[in-house]
């Protein structure tokens, strides 16, 4: 917990960064671009990894130890991410994600992935990664990689799309997680923008969407898909490292997103490792949007119950569990008594 | 759009209305529409930009300071170009251009909405009417 907050990371991912693993050029400068990310933004008064300590292969147990040991977080998302074009194992293959949940299946989720491009076999996998492996939801990114070329696909596609939220529901599944915004490497832009998550999300009611990284750099679409959609969310994985290299970048996004979608809406995510969680958790916990944007452009102000539903009460709830209760288990204090500003 | 003739020479404007924001390409929305320059400054022949990024996570940005660097060293009084990245000030939807705002801007500032189900209910897809 970092203050009376509790801490659910929504997104971490076991990257094997090493160069054996990448096929060519994209994915080359796929890891050197995360690497640059994690130097540019990483405070000057935190360490930052050498690229001998960066471009490795993070195993389940250093996430692990990032995460719980070296931060406030009180329960982690071990996402897989198949960029299986650029990097022979994808990057962060879902079975290493597995792997990690396994470690501390108290604390930490598994979600899954699967490409619907591969229809029947997707579906199976599904089958796979609930019953065999417990994930309690899926990360979806709509250019796949497979064929060496991107292969988009659309989250409201009723042949591609619509039967992995079937096999979802079926298998009890009502959570999904949707990689939008900031290019995965040479994408084709349309594909990350976020205008199929309307039909998604109105033929799914029953779902709940997870926008990743808010659609950014499209974050007025996002907004206004947020606002009419009871079942969409936005996740601030990536934007909240922002935070202390460029505050007021940080501050307009979510500015935005407290005005337009509220503070229900909105979900912490660490990204480990390509930053260590403990720097923008403290800023975000210190954090308050100028007064000059509160006044000027209308932002509400950050309160410290929107901190709380942002930093792990949202995704708590997604994941149908009751916050008190889950305080309790993990012998964290309960939320009672805690004003609600 | 926030950009200035001050801060850019109108040469350098018109050299860089041919490079584009990578995520606004098919859209024909150019670095300068974006309000994405700073500042450019000319020290003999030495051209230094000021780039501000819209979310700063762009993987085309090693791209596109090779366009901008490209558009720059191809006028004849520049020999060479550095861009660098701006971190201390935000990108904003102001600097937008006025086309840009057209063709991209559709949720007006907060404060200029004061009741923001009002502004949703007035906006809302008349084929969403049909379902409500």
């Amino acid at each position: 917990m970092i203050g009376d907050a509790f801490v659910f990371d929504g997104v971490a991912h076991p990257f094997n960064f090493t160069e054996k693993n990448v096929y060519d050029r994209a994915g080359e400068m796929f890891r050197q671009h995360l690497y640059a990310f994690h130097q540019v933004l990483t405070p000057d008064t935190e360490p930052k990894l050498s690229a001998e300590q960066y471009l490795k292969d993070w195993t389940p147990a250093d996430i692990q130890d990032m995460v719980f040991e070296h931060s406030d977080t009180d329960m982690l998302v071990a996402m897989p991410l198949p960029l299986t074009d650029l990097f022979r194992d994808g990057l962060s293959p879902w079975e290493d994600c597995a792997e990690l949940a396994s470690r501390d299946p108290e604390r930490i989720i598994f979600w899954g992935s699967v490409n619907p491009l591969e229809g029947r076999r997707a579906l199976d996998l599904m089958e796979r990664q609930v019953g065999e492996f417990g994930a309690k939801a899926f990360k979806f990114y709509n250019v796949r990689y497979d064929y060496g070329a991107p292969f988009p696909w659309r989250m409201d596609d009723p042949r591609v799309a619509f039967p992995v939220f079937e096999k979802a529901q079926e298998l009890g599944v009502n959570l999904i997680g949707v990689h939008k915004g900031l290019p995965l490497g040479p994408q084709p832009i349309e594909a990350t923008q976020t205008w199929d998550m309307d039909g998604a999300a109105a033929a799914f009611p029953d779902i709940n969407f997870v926008i990743f990284h808010v659609g950014l750099p499209f974050l007025d679409e996002t907004c206004w898909q947020l606002i009419r959609h009871p079942n969409l969310y936005a996740s601030i994985a990536a934007t909240i490292n922002f935070i202390v290299r460029s505050p007021r970048t940080f501050a307009e996004t979510l500015g935005k997103l407290l005005f337009w979608c509220g503070e229900d809406k909105i979900i912490y995510g660490s990204e480990a490792p390509i930053f260590q969680p403990q720097w923008a958790l403290r800023a975000f916990q210190d954090f308050s949007i100028p007064q000059d944007l509160v006044d000027g452009y209308g932002y509400p102000q950050l309160t410290d119950q929107a901190k709380r539903k942002i930093l792990g009460d949202n995704l708590l709830r997604l994941h149908g569990m009751d916050v008190d209760a889950t305080r309790e288990r993990l012998g964290r204090p309960p939320t009672r008594g805690i004003p609600a500003n | 759009m926030a950009t200035s003739q001050a801060d850019v020479p109108g040469w350098a404007l018109d050299a860089l209305t041919g490079v584009y924001d990578p995520c606004c390409r098919e859209k024909g929305i150019s670095v300068v529409d974006m309000g994405l320059l700073r500042s450019i400054t000319v020290t003999g022949t030495h051209a230094r930009v000021e780039l501000m990024l819209t979310s700063g996570w762009c993987p085309f940005a090693t791209h596109l300071l090779g366009e901008i660097e490209d558009a720059m060293v191809a006028h004849p009084a520049v020999d060479s170009c550095t861009v660098d990245v701006v971190w201390d000030e935000a990108w904003t939807t102001d600097r937008l251009s006025a086309s840009a705002v057209r063709k991209l801007r559709f949720l007006p500032d907060p404060a200029s909405v004061p009741d923001r189900e009002a502004y949703v209910a007035a906006h809302r897809p008349q084929s969403e009417e049909v379902h409500r």
